[in-house]
């Protein structure tokens, strides 16, 4: 291909560079610096590109032999059929220039939902990330709905990355709360991975929207993720961790956070819980604590902030008040607390059905009854 | 001469009539079984001839033709030696001709001539019975199990050739076999007793009302706390069979050729744990010619699936039929049987699949999202079949070793046993497990407020109708076991708390 592209609509090079991207299952971000924009790697011929990349042989040939007219078109077409747009391309709103502002934005977005909604929330509510490990406690995982349940009421939009575990618990949290979130995928959207979220995309894309930078077919692959992090932190205002490890993904959020100038947040662990060494450690760098929607609110300034808090139902009276004062000072099997009260397991039971019901009380690990974490303050 | 004896034939548990037909003909001498046989009645040939000789009986030296009737019936193992032995002396005239009229026979011959035994005597013994047979001859070892056999038809047991057919020639007397006592198990017969668990308030509880209402069970736990030896304890729990149901038990576990011969009557509820390795013909029947499966054999008893995510999923599914309708049809071919299939199903899992998730004293070592993959699989097709579910929790130092001591299996038995009454008192007939839907809610009446609770629980616990059922028939069982006329607030709230995991469209 020697004839020199026409100079494109709005997204053109986005679209065509993920395309290649996906093509050659690399990451041209380095690429696009060196040419000096999106816009000019694109305006590359075949040749030229390959240049700049350092392609082997084979890969070179690849590109050469890529008509990317036809591919264009092809693509257009497919992700129209797959309900997707191109944000920033007509008619659909550009990302929050928030995003922009990070080191390294991504060359193209991919949205799949109601990218227009999300878009007009992004630009006029707080936006919080909320991320954490793939594998919490029980605990973690009721802290992160209920923390960004208590966000959304208080009229902010919840980021994250659609991973299991935390992630999945914020999302949940704002959704429950009747509100709409944003979530960041470390692969294409058709590829519905995580497979163990299905559901979950499914109630993002009627309530907010599912992102991704990758062209739609664009498989998972471990580097992705980390990537993928740099755009929950970028679309965000402030970043929560709530339960990470030592190694864990969430961190390297905060670190583009923090690179992008934006607060952290850290919700502390106990000292001899693994779980949390990570959070731990970021408040020891100087992330501020988060215990619950407040610390949020008071850490970004954001004129979109409301008042309305979440009233948490109320405890109730006598034998169920008791078990639940137990289950405050730690979590407890059936038998423990049967044992602790005096009562049999059938009446303890019955008082944690009731618990339960409410939302005071959850089943956790190690067969315990946890009293439930309340982030509404 | 043609000489004939019936003989009883097993299509699973049901039963059929073959014409056992013997011909002596002109010609070299032969011997040649025909009739759809298998491998094992060919083989008759062999055992006839020797168990004759060596009962100092000819074998006639003619062409003897035996042809076991209807032909399209495939006849299977070596239970028509004796029919066929028997026909042949009829045949040649060394027993008189006449004294075969109305008699079946069955059973398998040893060289010498000796009788063996054979599965299934008791559904024979019916058959026979039925269809007014004046005589049945089984081998001496399953005499006592023939005589359960209600009705007219005369068990003759025969220990020899010899022994059967002096008995229908009248030269010898028939000893009656005795017909088996209806004595309710021993204390140490009930199996493994409860006072061995220590701690574990919760799970004993669950096991009781399970035991009270027919419930299912999913218990989840790590490894060694206890699951195995809890459910071995159930079937202690539940109330002694009744002579019928110890009829229906033994008939099945006659047809499997499980009968001790030493005790003929199977009074204990059955306790059956497959491994997880097995097939879905294993499971719920199947074979050439039928054979009850596990979920068959544990009918009116316990099956109990340990490890039950690692069942194959198809196995699991195959589970639908028996545990919605109490039975299981298998077709084969041209055969087609129908097997009860009434256990109460134990099933327990781990956490997780290295079984630590959660467990203090342990770290779970599954990376994550594996640990929610496999409780998705424990609420695929069996999770809708549970009722109940309870966590079995490892037990730390303090709780293995202090304590009190527990409660026996007797006591617990005996609570479960007024359950049975009051439930019996109040006109229902049938254990709470088995109500439908419409009659769940009218032996579970709530209140105002029990109705209000329910509808909490239903929005915040996204509870479908089938999970309400079940909540409201369990909520039946506690308020019996509470001796409560109607259901109340603590009894529907317990039932909650016990409420088996969501299923695939909701729980």
């Amino acid at each position: 291909m020697t004839a020199r592209p026409v100079p494109s609509r709005v997204g053109e090079a986005g679209l065509g560079l993920a395309l290649v991207a996906d093509l050659l299952g690399r990451d041209l971000q380095r690429a696009a610096r060196a040419a000096g924009s999106p816009a000019a790697l694109w305006a590359l011929d075949a040749a030229g590109m390959a240049r700049l990349l350092r392609l082997d042989a084979e890969d070179a040939a690849r590109l050469a032999g890529w008509d990317r007219r036809a591919a264009l078109t092809a693509a257009r077409v497919h992700l129209q059929e797959h309900g997707a747009t191109l944000v920033g391309a007509a008619g659909a709103p550009a990302a929050p220039p928030r995003l922009g502002a990070i080191y390294d934005p991504p060359l193209a977005l991919f949205a799949e939902g109601d990218w227009r909604v999300a878009a007009a929330r992004m630009a006029e509510s707080p936006v919080i990330a909320v991320v954490g490990s793939r594998r919490p406690s029980a605990a973690g995982r009721a802290f992160a709905r209920e923390l960004a349940a208590a966000l959304t009421a208080r009229g902010a939009l919840v980021v994250s990355g659609l991973a299991l575990g935390v992630d999945a618990a914020a999302h949940e949290g704002a959704l429950d709360a009747g509100g709409h979130t944003v979530a960041v995928l470390g692969a294409g959207l058709a590829h519905g991975y995580p497979r163990a979220n299905a559901h979950l995309r499914a109630r993002i894309r009627r309530a907010g929207c599912l992102l991704s930078e990758y062209w739609l077919d664009t498989p998972p692959a471990p580097w992705r993720f980390p990537a993928r992090n740099r755009i929950v932190a970028g679309l965000a205002h402030a970043v929560v961790v709530v339960e990470a490890g030592a190694r864990s993904g969430a961190l390297i959020t905060a670190d583009f956070a923090l690179e992008a100038g934006r607060p952290v947040l850290a919700v502390p662990g106990a000292p001899w819980s693994d779980g949390s060494e990570g959070c731990n450690a970021l408040i020891r760098a100087g992330a501020a604590l988060c215990c619950g929607v407040d610390d949020v609110v008071a850490e970004v300034a954001h004129p979109g902030w409301r008042d309305d808090a979440a009233v948490p139902a109320e405890l109730p009276e006598g034998f169920p008040a008791e078990v639940h004062a137990r289950l405050r000072e730690a979590p407890r099997r059936v038998d423990e607390l049967a044992g602790a009260l005096g009562r049999d397991a059938a009446s303890v039971s019955a008082a944690l059905a009731l618990l339960e019901m409410d939302g005071h009380v959850l089943r956790g690990e190690g067969q315990r009854y946890w009293a439930t974490p309340r982030a509404a303050r | 001469m043609v000489s004939t004896v019936v003989s009883p034939a097993l299509v699973g548990l049901d039963t059929a009539t073959v014409q056992v037909e013997v011909d002596l003909r002109a010609g070299l001498p032969a011997f040649s079984v025909v009739g759809l046989p298998d491998a094992a009645v060919s083989e008759a040939r062999e055992r006839v001839r020797s168990g004759v000789l060596n009962q100092g009986f000819a074998v006639p030296a003619r062409r003897i033709v035996a042809n076991l009737a209807p032909a399209d019936l495939r006849k299977s193992g070596p239970q028509y030696d004796l029919p066929i032995a028997l026909a042949m002396l009829a045949a040649s005239g060394q027993i008189p001709a006449g004294c075969l009229a109305g008699v079946g026979a069955v059973g398998e011959l040893a060289l010498d001539g000796g009788v063996r035994g054979v599965p299934g005597v008791l559904a024979m013994a019916e058959h026979a019975a039925r269809r007014g047979w004046r005589r049945l001859v089984v081998p001496a070892p399953n005499g006592p199990e023939g005589a359960l056999a209600a009705g007219e038809v005369e068990i003759v047991p025969a220990a020899t050739l010899r022994d059967a057919a002096e008995a229908l020639a009248g030269t010898r007397p028939v000893v009656r076999p005795a017909m088996p006592t209806f004595d309710a198990p021993s204390d140490d017969a009930r199996g493994p007793d409860l006072t061995e668990v220590r701690g574990q308030q919760a799970a004993r509880r669950a096991l009781e009302v399970a035991a009270a209402g027919f419930h299912s069970l999913l218990m989840i736990g790590p490894p060694g706390g206890g699951k195995t030896m809890l459910a071995r304890r159930l079937p202690a729990l539940l109330p002694p069979l009744a002579v019928a149901e110890a009829i229906a038990v033994t008939r099945i576990h006659s047809v499997a050729g499980l009968i001790d011969p030493g005790r003929p009557l199977v009074v204990r509820r059955p306790f059956r744990a497959p491994h997880h390795s097995i097939s879905v013909a294993g499971l719920v029947g199947g074979g050439r010619t039928p054979r009850p499966g596990e979920v068959t054999l544990a009918h009116l008893g316990v099956l109990f699936l340990d490890e039950v995510c690692a069942f194959a999923p198809s196995v699991l599914d195959a589970l639908r039929q028996p545990l919605e309708q109490g039975v299981i049809d298998v077709v084969r071919g041209n055969t087609a049987a129908r097997f009860p299939a009434r256990p109460l199903l134990v099933c327990a899992g781990n956490p997780c699949p290295c079984g630590h998730d959660g467990d203090p004293g342990r770290r779970c070592v599954c990376p994550p999202g594996r640990a929610e993959a496999y409780r998705a699989r424990l609420s695929g097709p069996v999770a809708d079949r549970l009722d109940l579910r309870v966590d079995v929790p490892r037990l730390d130092r303090d709780e293995l070793l202090g304590g009190a001591a527990p409660e026996s299996s007797a006591v617990v038995a005996a609570r479960v046993r007024q359950a049975i009454a009051r439930r019996v008192a109040r006109g229902q007939v049938i254990p709470n497990a088995y109500l439908g839907p419409t009659a769940a809610r009218e032996a579970a009446a709530l209140d105002r407020r029990g109705l209000g609770l329910l509808g909490r629980a239903v929005d915040r616990l996204a509870l479908s109708a089938r999970g309400v059922d079940r909540i409201l028939r369990v909520a039946r069982t506690v308020a019996d076991l509470d001796g409560a006329e109607g259901v109340g607030d603590a009894h529907l709230l317990e039932a909650i708390a016990l409420r088996a995991p969501a299923g695939p469209e909701g729980s």
